[in-house]
């Protein structure tokens, strides 16, 4: 039997706790939220505390954090319109650029493998590719308008700059550079979710995704690359993603978040019945038709909406969960 | 159905997916009659029936223009319900066919002059979708007109010179306020003929942009003029009885003839009726299982002196018109003496973004860019409002590679990209003649003749507008969650 061992129960900030991300080594993480604050937090003899707060960033709810690879610097993105990227240069934390150019809400933000690439999406409905410049200077490099509704996830391919984005149209797109031209193409579309697809998460190959929506199930995508083994057709030499795995009847309401751990391969979910569930592929599971099963439920992991997990980026079984209850959960994962 | 309209009109709330009676916001004027008691109000079937008179009376039905969107700084709606009321095929066939009905009956005619100004983008799209040479591709499409009902049809070098010498004109007296006003916002000028790119500027940007955009008018704009002004008193017809279309190679255009800037009260007609492009002509054909190669030929119409010099001419620059060229050269040549600089662009972050500059002594004094595409177009801005833009002058145009891949060219055939059909469309605009505006002696006679010398009061009226900074509001029923 495996478990959800809850090591830590933190009160974070004042009202809707929406995101929380680790620092690459796993030793720190940032947290954000309605009350428009980033807190970066560090674990000290008692637990989990606050190390530092990040104030007057924004003007209004930041919806998202997320480090960049090498851990130093910080991105935000808020309901504001904007973007802020804080690094401590200076010795301590302060916002130094601030990308503009959503009409309003950003939704999330989301740094590429290498560091040298952000992306951004909102309700204007659009994904922009942004370029670190250096100097504090970020470049617009794509303005995508594939998604026909508010945009609410994206997230980058492990290892190549390749970008996918969940939106309220219920697809989730897939991007890529054009070297030719340097512009950026929707090469993809995954379509076969009822409703919103809120989050999505690769797994360690790059090959595989997860999303989550709230048509309550998870899907599992695969692709198939060009000349692909099994024959699956594939045209303009771009791949194809097929979805090989719904994971229907576990959820009872919106999944707002899943997340693929990229050492144990595990697949957590955050979900609007205040559950976090965890699913394992089963030991014969046909690449081509997998299957998962659903190890762990931690029933009442939060009192109201679990809107976001994450696993420790180093290979401790730890995961964070945050919620509308104004607070942050640190778990254990433990497999008996 | 993925939006016509270029990615910054996309940006800025227009919505497809809703109808104007859904969310607009635009209040309603209601006519008020004094009544001793409240009115009441019956529904019926067809309509509402204001009851308060005695008898029913049909209530008015609340019809928004696009000129109400263009006005609002709620959503664009490019709903068919708005475009088709005025901009659109079907209006143009419904116009051209009412003047055949009101002509076999013998009743007077509400229009008298159907005039088809054409440009050169879309004519080298439908020759490439047609496999026509470009003169073939003209005279095809004009005999298509001419048999639709259409009585002139038009090229557009003229109005497309006017444009080129009042930016060349408007650049030297912005550089000289510059140069006396340091503290002043008048460069870099920004282009002004892309109206994706200027209602983007109106609704985002307001009133920190609008002052560097340059006041002259569009060509399609200048053509209006032309047309509704100088032809119809040529003619001596009611400029409210000529019925203008223009061809295009963007829906944005469509927005920029509704705008109210381009409406005269006066005349109490638009400078431009009705705008189609390219794939609407495309449409247009294939509705009538048509190719375009198998039509009859005409040749196009000049109605403005006796010796014809009509044809489909192109500019030296950029394949949306060449302004960054015109007004480099001009300028050059101008304010430091320089006569033919060397025009060699230098690509910077991409092929879309690329710079031009002029040196003297040692010193850049001159330093031009071509920003095409919406992310050009936020860097551009972006460096605008950070204080760090080099620029003196920077042709703008909303569309990734300009106005030959306008929004509403011909899409390739499968299995063509995109960008190897702008290569072959730039190849064809590269081998039309190349219009030289100050050497154009017909423009130089319009404007003695026509519009009482290059500076005059009357010159400025015609051939230059203005734009208007929008105020955000972010009214609860405007909120989409």
């Amino acid at each position: 039997m495996a478990k959800l061992e809850l090591l830590q129960s933190i009160n974070a900030h004042k009202g809707i706790v929406w995101n929380v991300c680790w620092h690459p080594a796993g030793k720190i993480f940032a947290s954000c939220g309605e009350d428009k604050v980033i807190n970066l937090w560090s674990k000290e003899s008692q637990g989990w505390a606050v190390k530092t707060m990040l104030v007057d960033g924004h003007q209004r709810t930041i919806r998202e954090v997320a480090w960049s690879p090498c851990g130093n610097f910080l991105a935000s993105a808020s309901f504001d319109g904007t973007t802020a990227i804080w690094d401590k240069k200076s010795g301590q934390f302060e916002c130094n650029a601030t990308l503009e150019g959503h009409e309003n809400e950003v939704k999330s933000v989301a740094w590429s493998p290498s560091g040298q690439l952000l992306s951004t999406c909102g309700r204007d409905k659009s994904v922009w590719v942004w370029e670190v410049a250096g100097d504090d200077e970020y470049v617009c490099e794509a303005v995508l308008n594939a998604h026909n509704q508010d945009v609410k996830k994206v997230t980058w391919h492990p290892s190549l700059e390749i970008l996918a984005s969940a939106s309220y149209d219920n697809t989730v797109k897939i991007y890529k550079e054009d070297q030719l031209d340097s512009d950026w193409n929707c090469i993809a579309t995954l379509d076969s979710h009822e409703s919103t697809v809120w989050s999505l998460a690769f797994d360690k190959t790059g090959e595989r995704l997860a999303t989550c929506s709230a048509d309550n199930t998870v899907k599992i995508w695969k692709e198939y690359k060009p000349n692909n083994e099994l024959g699956v057709s594939v045209s303009d030499q771009e791949s194809v993603w097929k979805c090989v795995c719904t994971l229907s009847g576990y959820h009872t309401r919106c999944i707002y978040d899943v997340a693929w751990c990229h050492q144990s391969g595990l697949i957590a979910t955050a979900s609007g019945d205040d559950i976090i569930r965890i699913f394992k592929e089963t030991e014969d599971s046909d690449p081509n038709a997998p299957t998962f099963d659903l190890i762990c439920k931690k029933y009442d992991a939060h009192s109201q909406d679990v809107n976001c997990v994450k696993w420790n980026p180093t290979l401790n079984n730890e995961l964070l969960s945050c919620s509308d209850d104004g607070q942050i959960k640190v778990w254990k994962f433990v497999e008996e | 159905m993925a939006s016509r309209f270029s990615g910054a009109l996309q940006l800025t709330d227009l919505d497809d997916f809703i109808t104007p009676s859904q969310e607009c916001i635009k209040p309603v004027k209601i006519e008020k009659v004094k009544s001793k008691t409240g009115a009441k109000i019956k529904i019926g079937e067809d309509g509402y029936f204001d009851l308060s008179g005695g008898k029913e009376q049909k209530l008015q039905k609340v019809e928004i223009t696009l000129a109400d969107c263009l006005a609002c700084s709620g959503c664009i709606t490019s709903a068919e319900s708005v475009l088709v009321t005025k901009q659109s095929q079907e209006e143009l066939l419904r116009v051209l066919s009412e003047r055949k009905y009101t002509d076999s009956k013998g009743v007077k005619r509400d229009v008298n002059l159907v005039v088809m100004s054409i440009s050169p983008q879309p004519i080298l799209s439908l020759a490439a979708r047609y496999k026509l040479n470009v003169q073939e591709a003209t005279n095809k499409l004009t005999g298509y007109f001419k048999k639709l009902g259409v009585d002139l049809v038009l090229d557009m070098r003229i109005a497309e010179d006017f444009a080129i010498l009042e930016a060349q004109q408007e650049f030297l007296e912005r550089y000289h306020n510059q140069q006396n006003d340091p503290a002043g916002k008048y460069l870099p000028m920004l282009a002004s003929s892309c109206p994706g790119w200027v209602c983007y500027a109106e609704k985002t940007h307001g009133s920190f942009i609008l002052p560097y955009i340059s006041s002259t008018k569009s060509p399609q704009q200048i053509q209006g003029s032309l047309v509704k002004q100088f032809l119809a008193a040529k003619r001596e017809l009611l400029p409210s009885s000529v019925y203008h279309v223009t061809l295009m190679p963007c829906y944005d255009k469509k927005l920029e003839a509704s705008r109210e800037d381009f409406y005269s009260e006066i005349l109490s007609c638009q400078d431009v009726d009705c705008v189609i492009t390219a794939i609407e002509l495309e449409q247009m054909l294939s509705n009538e299982e048509k190719s375009l190669a198998d039509l009859e030929c005409a040749n196009l119409d000049w109605p403005w002196e006796a010796s014809d010099e009509s044809g489909v001419w192109g500019h030296a620059g950029s394949g949306s018109g060449g302004y960054s060229d015109g007004v480099f050269m001009h300028a050059a040549e101008q304010l430091f003496g320089v006569t033919n600089p060397s025009m060699e662009y230098k690509n910077l972050r991409n092929p879309d973004f690329r710079v031009v500059s002029l040196d003297k002594d040692g010193k850049e004094v001159l330093k031009f860019a071509i920003a095409n595409g919406f992310r050009n177009i936020q860097n551009l801005v972006q460096k605008l409002k950070r204080g760090k833009s080099p620029y003196h002058y920077v042709e703008v145009m909303a569309c990734p590679s300009g106005c030959l891949n306008g929004g509403a060219q011909v899409r390739p055939p499968q299995g063509e990209s995109t960008r190897d059909l702008v290569t072959h469309l730039n190849s064809l605009y590269r081998s039309l003649p190349q219009s030289e505006a100050s050497e154009n002696s017909l423009v130089s006679r319009l404007y003695t003749e026509w519009l009482s010398g290059r500076h005059s009061d009357k010159a400025r009226a015609l051939l230059h507008t203005q734009y208007h900074a929008l105020e955000k509001s972010d009214v609860a029923l405007n909120m989409k969650w």
